[in-house]
């Protein structure tokens, strides 16, 4: 295809998340000089990148095995550091 | 003389050819961070790099490898730039004795003259944000300095932690955080999320080289980072109040942001490559919510590469490693002649140490093991002779090669708490621990065939003189 934006003559944004391959993601900011860059974050990995980044780290065909993330690393992510027990004997929410 | 910020230090290592000001256009990847990699690979003399002109920014000023070799880690204490290692090791041992140096409190800050609050707040209308490693899931502030109060004594300002934790920008007022437990702000975050409340933080950006150092220095809970700071710098450290949360930063930070660290939330974040070498893998980590921005302006953003070692966090937090360790060992056994635990933060160190009798080295590597940072750090520790510099690589080599049998002299401990950064731990934070003594057997420990070493003759000494003599006449011959 051959659509530009921002008459720079880029390629179109990537449409799939470069990791976890999800379709959604939002804009996180556009370049100070119109029409250069966007900053895109996927709404499921929250994996963020620059749309003029190299391939392997702004389109999902290149980008490394090793990296990727499915639906389940994604959900089997560990938490870190716990969330602890609420103590008893405090009042709670926000002072 | 001592810097009061960032820009002064930037100044001085450029008077002394320390900085080198890239002029050209960069892109910001993977140029930035692959500059910086490069830096690191330049050696001992390796310099700042200072990036003005980045494709798609219109003012962005970026700083990298302010503390990147020991050149640059010496000017940081204003010590000649040739200063080797040991000896930066040693004055930052001699400043320590004047722990605590009380604060300066000032008034009007640089980083008051602009503000976004609320609704107003975008990371990226401040910061030129760039990715560093090709597997990091986002972009990341890794050099700041951040701030926080025990909730259970948020008026002990001896408990008001200054920590080096990195975040990721996962929005436009959104970071993750990532609190390994043995460090001060997870206490902090820990008892705020038991009584169900946020965190305020403060984090600053853009800091003096001093404010850097302490901000990644394991001292203990109740050491006030500022009031080390005062001690390495020679002067008090000038601080400020940040004006939404009261909490305390640099009078001379570039970029201040404020804002809480949402109880019990957890998303998300990373990975990140880390200073072990390796990826942290995706973890879902505490959330920093940014309700604040404070900073100079035209501000000048201050980051770190980090990766394969050795790179700038290593000499950033090298000394800073081995003073506590040593410090806190020496408390106990004054025998404890020096501590080199430069290598990952300390996940091995080696010990030089007098011994009182058979046993005693051994007992000295589990102690370093079992101090505050030892906690989650000196997966191995090395015992080496009082006579035996840490420092010196080949001579560690030769009491590894000479006085070691593994017959007798590993101790391996089994299931001992480590970061779980570390990627041999099984499962994630959990790791044998080792101690080599490679210390001489002494009474009652009667093995070995040590009786006869070999020293240095005595008229050697006077010989080094007379060579040295003779070999700067020759210089001057020709
Ligand atoms: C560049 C850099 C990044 C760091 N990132 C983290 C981090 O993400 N989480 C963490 O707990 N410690 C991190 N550290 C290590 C701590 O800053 C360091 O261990 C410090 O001594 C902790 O101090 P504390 O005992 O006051 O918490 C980092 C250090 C540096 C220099
Ligand atoms: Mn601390
Ligand atoms: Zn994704």
């Amino acid at each position: 295809m051959n659509t530009t934006h921002g008459g720079t003559g880029q390629p179109a944004p990537t449409t799939v998340c470069p990791r976890c391959a999800a379709a959604e993601f939002d804009e996180l900011a556009v370049s100070p000089v119109p029409g250069v860059w966007r900053v895109l974050r996927c709404d499921r990995c929250l994996y963020s990148w620059r749309t003029t980044e190299p391939a392997r780290r702004s389109s999902r065909a290149a980008y490394p095995e090793r990296f990727r993330m499915s639906r389940r690393d994604i959900d089997e992510a560990p938490h870190l550091p716990p969330v602890p027990d609420i103590r008893e004997d405090t009042p709670g929410g926000d002072r | 003389m001592s810097y009061d910020d960032l820009r002064s230090y930037l100044a001085a290592l450029d008077r002394q050819g320390q900085l080198l000001h890239v002029t050209e256009r960069v892109d910001p990847e993977p140029d930035l961070g692959a500059a910086a990699n490069a830096a690191n690979r330049l050696g001992e003399r390796a310099p700042a790099l200072y990036f003005d002109n980045v494709t798609g920014f219109e003012s962005a000023r970026i700083a990298v490898n302010a503390h990147g070799s020991w050149a640059n880690h010496a000017i940081a204490f204003d010590l000649p730039p040739e200063t080797p290692t040991r000896d930066q090791v040693r004055e930052f041992i001699r400043r320590w004795e004047n722990f605590p140096v009380a604060v300066e409190r000032r008034q009007d800050p640089p980083w008051a003259e602009n503000t976004l609050d609320g609704a107003e707040v975008n990371l990226f209308d401040v910061l030129p944000l760039f990715r560093l490693n090709d597997g990091d899931g986002g972009f990341y502030l890794d050099k700041a300095a951040v701030v926080s109060r025990d909730p259970e004594d948020p008026d002990n300002l001896d408990r008001q932690n200054v920590g080096t934790y990195r975040m990721e920008v996962k929005g436009t007022n959104r970071l993750g955080l990532q609190p390994v437990p043995m460090h001060d702000i997870a206490l902090h975050l820990d008892a705020a999320e038991r009584r169900g409340e946020d965190l305020p933080v403060a984090v600053a950006l853009g800091n003096d080289p001093v404010i850097s150092v302490v901000a990644g220095t394991p001292l203990g809970y109740e050491q006030p980072e500022y009031e080390m700071a005062g001690a390495l710098r020679g002067a008090p450290a000038p601080v400020s109040r940040a004006p939404r949360t009261g909490l305390d930063v640099p009078w001379g930070s570039e970029v201040v942001l404020e804002g809480v660290i949402e109880s019990r939330e957890r998303e998300l974040e990373g990975p990140f490559g880390e200073f072990t070498g390796h990826y942290s893998g995706g973890r879902n980590m505490p959330v920093l919510r940014v309700d604040r921005i404070s900073h100079r302006t035209d501000p000048i953003f201050e980051s770190l590469y980090l990766g394969m070692p050795w790179t700038e966090v290593d000499y950033l937090i090298g000394p800073a490693t081995c003073v506590p360790l040593y410090q806190q060992l020496r408390a106990d056994f004054p025998e404890v002649r020096a501590v080199n635990a430069m290598y990952t933060h300390g996940l091995l160190a080696i010990v030089s140490t007098g011994r009182r009798y058979g046993g005693f080295a051994r007992a000295v590597g589990l102690r370093a093991m079992t101090t505050p940072h030892g906690l989650g750090y000196c997966k191995t520790v090395i015992v080496v002779d009082e006579d035996v510099d840490p420092f010196d690589l080949p001579q560690v080599m030769w009491a590894l090669s000479t006085k070691v049998n593994p017959a007798r002299d590993l101790v391996n401990l089994p299931n001992m708490s480590v970061l779980e950064l570390d990627p041999g731990s099984q499962p994630p934070g959990i790791t044998n621990k080792l101690v080599i003594d490679a210390t001489t057997p002494v009474a009652p420990d009667e093995r070995g065939h040590y009786g006869q070493p070999v020293t240095d003759l005595p008229e050697s000494a006077a010989w080094i003189d007379r060579l040295t003599t003779l070999l700067a006449e020759r210089g001057g011959d020709r």
